[in-house]
């Protein structure tokens, strides 16, 4: 028993002796979460959490976030998922931006319904959150969302292949093949739905056939936004629905990694290359357009959203409110995102070379 | 060296089975000054460190799991899979049919007992090989998980988010800390206290065993006391509204109660005796196939349980989860000492394992690591962590990691010439 | 024979393992054609000499000087003494079991023409070199589907494929049965004839007796003596002495035995094969044993000892047809080997390294292993008790170590047999079936075996002795059944029983009455 007595001594001295060694990170003062305080310190850290480098455009935006932001004074964090840990990486990554005190914390979400946590996190200590490109769900904690207007990026496309397939062919009926994006982006929805919005009157007029009869979103998603999927969807579709000379005149693609995927299978089957929309304005696609296979693209200049992004955090460094031009259109399941929405352009072979014109890495390609 | 063995023996509990964590032990605390000090002091913030235990809870108590099946000689590849079907079947049951969020995670843990008696009666009954058996279950699950969840994100209520984003709740008066985490520290210091007593006397019991001088039991509580106190204090002294997390009290209790169990009781010594020589077991009246069933069982309760943890912490069930998290708790598990043929590894190896995995990448994004180069360094980490012990192994360096080695002829396999154990005792 | 220079001369070997001294000054001079036998008890260094002759320790690893055929050597590895002509064989065989005779007398050594292996004068090679020691088989017959003697022959075959000059055969017939054994020793004569030279590494003194030319000794790592045998002869003795380095004024300790009622009993024990549906492994053996009594059981390999013994324990081995066991007059069910050890069987395996021990355990968790119950309070292991329990086996079985918190891979042979036998103690069994259990021992382990298996007899325990050494059970058995193909063909009390005897009984399947 005496030993116990010296022990439980030893036990008390030495946690008073790490109590006054290490004291607490509670401020007695401010019990709520701390508001966004007006404006903060021009070279604050500014995270920026990108999903992984899967299309050339998150690697672009990614550069021209760290380049941009350290123009502007700030520190920049710029983070890429890693390929096979996704979500669970951009979850410790935002953490780690917390963490190391980042004033803005812009997100351009892996999964937009499972960072809910992460989003708080920052919130609460003080952060202001963007969420980039693709809004994030279930979650009142989230401050602005900034994107390209998705339902319009749809309502193009759809709108292209019905004047695409017109060129080629002046009567229908058309025969076409849907495909939208991964069912864990919340833009999938949207693009979709935009373009159904053009298609829906044309396939209910009997104008436009949908060739396999798989016209909802869920038959027609690709996994992960990724091409081998699309490409094993449409050689699937080829081997079934087009058997003998039968052939897709359109093919509505969510984008343009996908859009080269379905055109390669096409072509494999040894069939005409239809009509196929697209997104993004990768090199390859913009090749591709002016090589008169794939149809159109969508410009949405990677520059002007990170620009219009960092302006909303120079806004916010100022202590000022961010410009927003939408108030309405994006609920996320807890409440109205303030957003500011950037108008997409619709390029073809005939107006690539004017679309292009600014861009150093597309603009030769149309010449 | 002999001065490195007393103090580990004297400091770590002594025994011949942790020599591998006592090294993985000094690369922990290594690993955490060099970036305590490369991050001027992040690493070891109150936020952090909470982040940190929330980001790899659910791996830990995966690896603990599998450092089971690993002891018993076998591997579980669909612990990512089964973790992924667990958590959509639960946010889906709890969205479609208002489930109340307790008995949905009663259902998941039955789920996971459920595929870990598929799992069990195909590698203990009928014989197939864990590896075949679990690459079917991961492909199988990872399936489920998209058939049932349409590759859907379906978010679950707010009570089932603490079990991976809550806290211990504020009670009690304003102490400037914590109060729940002030008493769980002191509960811990306590029961470290009482451990050590009742082993020395234990020790004392044995004839011929010579315990520990006083005072070196006195500096081993002493460290241990006061590592439990800065950790509290951490924790205790984080935001308002954040403490311990209750997915590290999950994690912790898991930890203690098997460790228990596998050190302490027949039916966790039976693991170690089947992956150790399991016809050799079997002869000594170990019942090999429920052994197996068991071990099976309960890694995909556990991945059911890490499932759900992380999709309480992601707030949503998505179709990416669990994706790759086999390769961490394995890893974990290898790092902490475990024998890849089975037979050798601790509980506390695979849990300081993990810790060590985490720190590291939590480290590295710290300073601004890109993941792809923490996928590099953690890669290369894993392998220099093995191959330095299998190294040291051969070299005979510590005599004491000799014992850790495995002789070659096992059952009838090929018996190699070169081997020659140790003659120390033998000649005299 | 003084005339000619010696083939090989090893001149004062110290060699040094961390913490240990496995070899010092040993001295071995081996004359040209000569079969030459080292003895001496396991970790005496017999191994570790052959393996700096080889190679395995490359030269600089080790002091001192080898010099064969008259100039001083330095091998560099296994390959380098291969080349000199010095082959190796191990007490575990270096077979691959999945693979043919012939591929696996030339693994890693092909006959090749034009970078291809000519598999045509690989066989007839092969066929050429299976008759030099006497095996008659397919060239192309699977190396597991042969026996364990025929394996050893075509280790040898595989040596000389490499011109062999010099042989080392490490315990070359600890595996083999009487027969098998009997052949062998007769092949290395015949390879003297020819002039070949070989070192033998062994146990058996009656076979050093018989085939040796010279005998050196070792012991803890010196060389105790070298005896020519042509001119002073083999005196038994005179080895055992210089190997234990104590008078055995006995090769068995004293035993009055105290022989009660039988109190176990097998009636008409049918078993068959676990795979082949035809063979039956045990064909209505019965058997009885007393208390208080030492029961051997003779037969040669293959004839269903082990077979017997592992199907009466708990079914572990083939398929339960029929029979019946009775405990004390009543009958009782052997299901699983947890029922056999609950009620009092116990089983020491002839391989304990395969299936007796968990080599990554330390003593005391192996002592405990069989019967963790009794060290269980509450569902807890009681670790103090654990330590004590262990700690009384080793002292008063002697198992040498210094501490029960050793490995048991560190362990000799002879240490970890008593191990075995401590852990099968530990649960209390009324009967003991040892199976080969001083199999690869040295002399002086056996003595303490012998004398361990008649303590528990004398406790009024029933033991049954599976041997292959016939003295060993003559000198130790009260009754001996005889097994032949899987039929007890016969009981000989111990006054009756002579080597002829029982071998007589052993290749006769005709059933003698068996009580």
């Amino acid at each position: 028993m005496r030993t116990f007595l010296t022990k439980s001594v030893v036990v008390g001295a030495a946690t008073l002796l790490a109590l006054t060694a290490c004291g607490s990170e509670r401020d007695a003062s401010s019990d709520d979460p701390a508001e966004p305080e007006a404006g903060f310190a021009q070279d604050s850290l500014i995270g920026v959490a990108l999903p992984a480098k899967t299309s050339e455009n998150w690697v672009l935006a990614g550069d021209l976030f760290t380049n941009g932001l350290k123009e502007a004074g700030f520190q920049a964090d710029v983070q890429y998922a890693g390929a096979s840990t996704t979500v669970a990486d951009q979850q410790s990554q935002i953490n780690a931006m917390v963490t190391k005190g980042a004033k803005v914390i812009v997100i351009g979400a892996t999964d937009a319904a499972q960072l809910a946590t992460q989003v708080s996190q920052a919130k609460q200590s003080g952060a202001t959150v963007i969420a980039y490109d693709r809004l994030i769900t279930n979650t009142g904690d989230l401050d602005y969302y900034v994107a390209f207007d998705n339902f319009k990026v749809g309502e193009l496309q759809g709108q292209a292949l019905l004047d695409g397939m017109k060129e080629k062919k002046p009567n229908g009926p058309y025969t076409i093949e849907l495909f939208s994006g991964s069912p864990d982006d919340n833009n999938s929805k949207v693009f979709f739905d935009g373009a159904m919005s053009i298609l829906q009157p044309a396939i209910d007029s009997g104008d436009v056939v949908v060739g396999s009869k798989q016209t909802s979103i869920k038959q027609t998603a690709t996994q992960g936004w990724e091409a081998e999927n699309a490409q094993s969807r449409m050689d699937t579709l080829l081997n079934s629905a087009y058997t003998g000379s039968k052939a897709p005149d359109g093919v509505l693609s969510p984008n343009d990694n996908l859009a080269r995927a379905i055109i390669t299978s096409v072509e494999g089957a040894g069939k005409p290359v239809p009509v196929v929309t697209g997104q993004d304005s990768e090199v390859e696609s913009v090749k591709s357009i002016m090589a008169g296979q794939q149809y159109s693209t969508i410009n949405k200049d990677t520059r002007k959203l990170v620009a219009q992004t960092i302006t909303m955090v120079k806004a916010l460094q100022a202590g000022d409110e961010p410009e927003i031009n939408d108030t309405d259109s994006y609920d996320n399941g807890e409440k109205v995102i303030p957003s500011y929405l950037l108008d997409p352009v619709i390029v073809t072979k005939e107006n690539a070379a004017e679309a292009y014109a600014d861009d150093p890495k597309l603009g030769p390609l149309t010449k | 060296m002999t001065y490195v063995k007393d103090l580990q023996r004297f400091l770590f509990g002594g025994g011949t089975s942790n020599a591998r964590q006592f090294g993985m032990i000094f690369t922990l605390v290594a690993i955490i000054l060099f970036f305590q000090i490369r991050t001027d002091g992040l690493l070891l913030t109150s936020g952090n460190l909470m982040a940190l235990i929330q980001g790899y809870a659910y791996i830990s108590i995966l690896s603990i799991g599998m450092l089971m099946v690993i002891v018993a000689g076998h591997i579980d590849l669909s612990v990512g899979s089964v973790a992924a079907f667990t958590g959509i079947v639960v946010a889906k049951v709890m969205a479609e049919q208002d489930l109340p969020w307790p008995l949905g995670i009663l259902l998941g843990l039955l789920v996971g007992a459920a595929i870990g008696a598929w799992q069990g009666f195909w590698v203990a009954y009928i014989g197939v090989p864990a590896f075949i058996v679990t690459l079917a279950g991961m492909l199988l699950f990872r399936g489920g998980n998209q058939y049932i969840g349409n590759a859907d994100t379906i978010p679950v209520p707010e009570g089932f988010r603490q079990i991976g984003a809550g806290y211990l709740p504020e009670i009690g008066p304003n102490t400037g800390y914590n109060n729940p985490t002030l008493l769980l520290g002191l509960v811990i210091c306590v029961a470290v206290v009482v451990r050590e007593l009742r082993a020395r006397r234990v020790r004392q019991q044995m004839e011929g065993a010579t315990p520990a001088p006083l005072w070196i039991a006195g500096v081993r509580i002493a460290v241990l006391v006061a590592l439990v106190v800065y950790v509290t204090l951490r924790y205790a002294g984080g935001r308002v509204g954040t403490s311990f997390p209750i997915s590290g009290i999950i994690l912790l209790a898991l930890a203690v109660a098997y460790s228990f169990y596998t050190r302490n009781t027949a039916g966790g010594r039976y693991i170690y005796a089947v992956g150790g020589n399991s016809r050799a077991a079997e002869l000594s009246g170990v019942k090999l196939r429920r052994v197996n069933f068991m071990v099976m069982m309960n890694m995909s309760v556990l991945a059911a349980l890490a499932g759900m943890i992380y999709v309480a912490r992601s707030s949503a069930s998505g179709p990416q989860d669990g994706l790759s998290w086999e390769l961490d708790a394995i890893a974990a598990v290898f790092i902490g000492g475990a024998a890849v043929s089975g037979g050798l590894g601790t509980i506390s190896g695979a849990i300081v394992g993990g810790l060590v995995m985490a720190v590291l990448s939590n480290g590295l994004q710290l300073i601004g690591t890109g993941s792809d180069m923490v996928q590099i360094i953690k890669g290369l980490f894993l392998l220099a962590a093995v191959a330095l012990d299998v190294y040291n192994k051969n070299q005979g360096r510590f005599s004491i990691l000799g014992t850790l080695s495995r002789p070659f002829q096992r059952g009838s396999g090929s018996p190699d010439p070169a081997y020659e154990p140790p003659k120390a005792y033998t000649a005299k | 024979m003084d005339a000619a220079p010696p083939l090989l001369e090893m001149r004062s070997i110290t060699k040094e393992f961390p913490g240990v001294k496995a070899l010092e000054d040993v001295n071995l001079l081996v004359h040209q054609g000569e079969i030459h036998a080292i003895c001496g008890e396991n970790g005496a260094g017999k191994s570790t000499l052959m393996k700096v002759l080889s190679g395995v320790y490359p030269y600089g690893s080790y002091h001192g000087s080898i010099v064969y055929q008259g100039a001083e050597t330095r091998f560099s590895d296994i390959r380098s003494s291969e080349r000199a002509g010095i082959v190796i064989i191990h007490q575990e065989l270096a077979l691959v079991p999945g693979m043919s005779i012939t591929e696996n007398i030339f693994l890693g050594n092909e006959p090749r023409r034009f970078g291809r292996i000519d598999w045509q004068a690989a066989n007839r090679r092969a066929r050429e070199l299976m008759s030099m020691v006497g095996l008659r088989d397919d060239p192309d017959t699977l190396v597991k589907d042969i026996g364990v003697g025929k394996q050893q022959l075509v280790e040898i075959a595989k040596a000389f494929a490499k011109d062999v000059r010099l042989l080392i055969l490490d315990e070359p017939t600890a595996a083999l049965n009487e027969t098998d054994s009997r052949h062998l020793l007769d092949l290395l004569r015949g390879f003297r004839e020819r002039g070949i030279t070989s070192i033998m590494i062994s146990h058996k003194l009656n076979e050093i007796e018989a085939i040796a030319d010279s005998i050196t000794i070792l012991r803890d790592g010196h060389t105790i003596e070298t005896i020519d045998v042509r001119r002073s002869g083999a005196d038994e003795d005179r080895i055992v002495r210089g190997m234990v380095g104590r008078e055995l004024s006995s090769r068995f300790p004293e035993h009055r035995p105290e022989i009660g009622e039988v109190f176990f009993e097998v009636r008409d024990w049918t078993v068959r094969h676990p795979i082949s549906t035809e063979r039956l492994v045990c064909k209505g053996s019965s058997f009885t044993v007393r208390h208080g009594e030492i029961v051997g059981f003779a037969g040669l390999m293959g004839a269903g000892r082990t077979e017997l013994a592992m199907s009466l324990f708990g079914r572990s081995y083939g398929v339960y047809l029929g029979g019946q066991v009775y405990k004390d007059g009543r009958p009782i069910e052997l299901r699983s080997v947890a029922e056999a050890i609950g009620h009092g069987l116990a089983y020491v395996s002839e391989d304990r390294k395969a299936i007796g021990l968990n080599l990554l355990d330390d003593i005391k968790t192996s002592v405990v292993a069989a019967k963790l119950s009794k060290i269980t309070r509450n569902g807890v292991l009681d670790k103090a008790a654990q330590y004590h329990q262990a700690e009384t086996y080793r002292r008063s079985l002697r198992i040498k170590t210094p501490s029960v918190d050793e490995g048991v891979v560190k362990l000799s042979g002879g240490n970890q047999q008593k191990v075995v036998l401590a852990k099968w103690m530990f649960t209390d069994p009324d009967l003991l079936i040892l199976d080969e259990p001083t199999r690869g021992i040295d002399v002086g382990a056996k003595y303490e075996i012998y004398g361990i298996i008649q303590q528990l007899a004398g406790q009024g325990k029933g033991v049954v002795v599976i041997s292959s050494e016939l003295p060993e059970l003559i000198g130790l058995c009260d009754r001996i059944y005889t097994v032949a193909e899987g039929q007890v063909t016969g009981v000989t009390a111990r006054r009756d029983a002579d080597p002829e005897t029982l071998m007589k009984k052993m290749t006769s399947t005709k059933r003698t009455p068996s009580r």
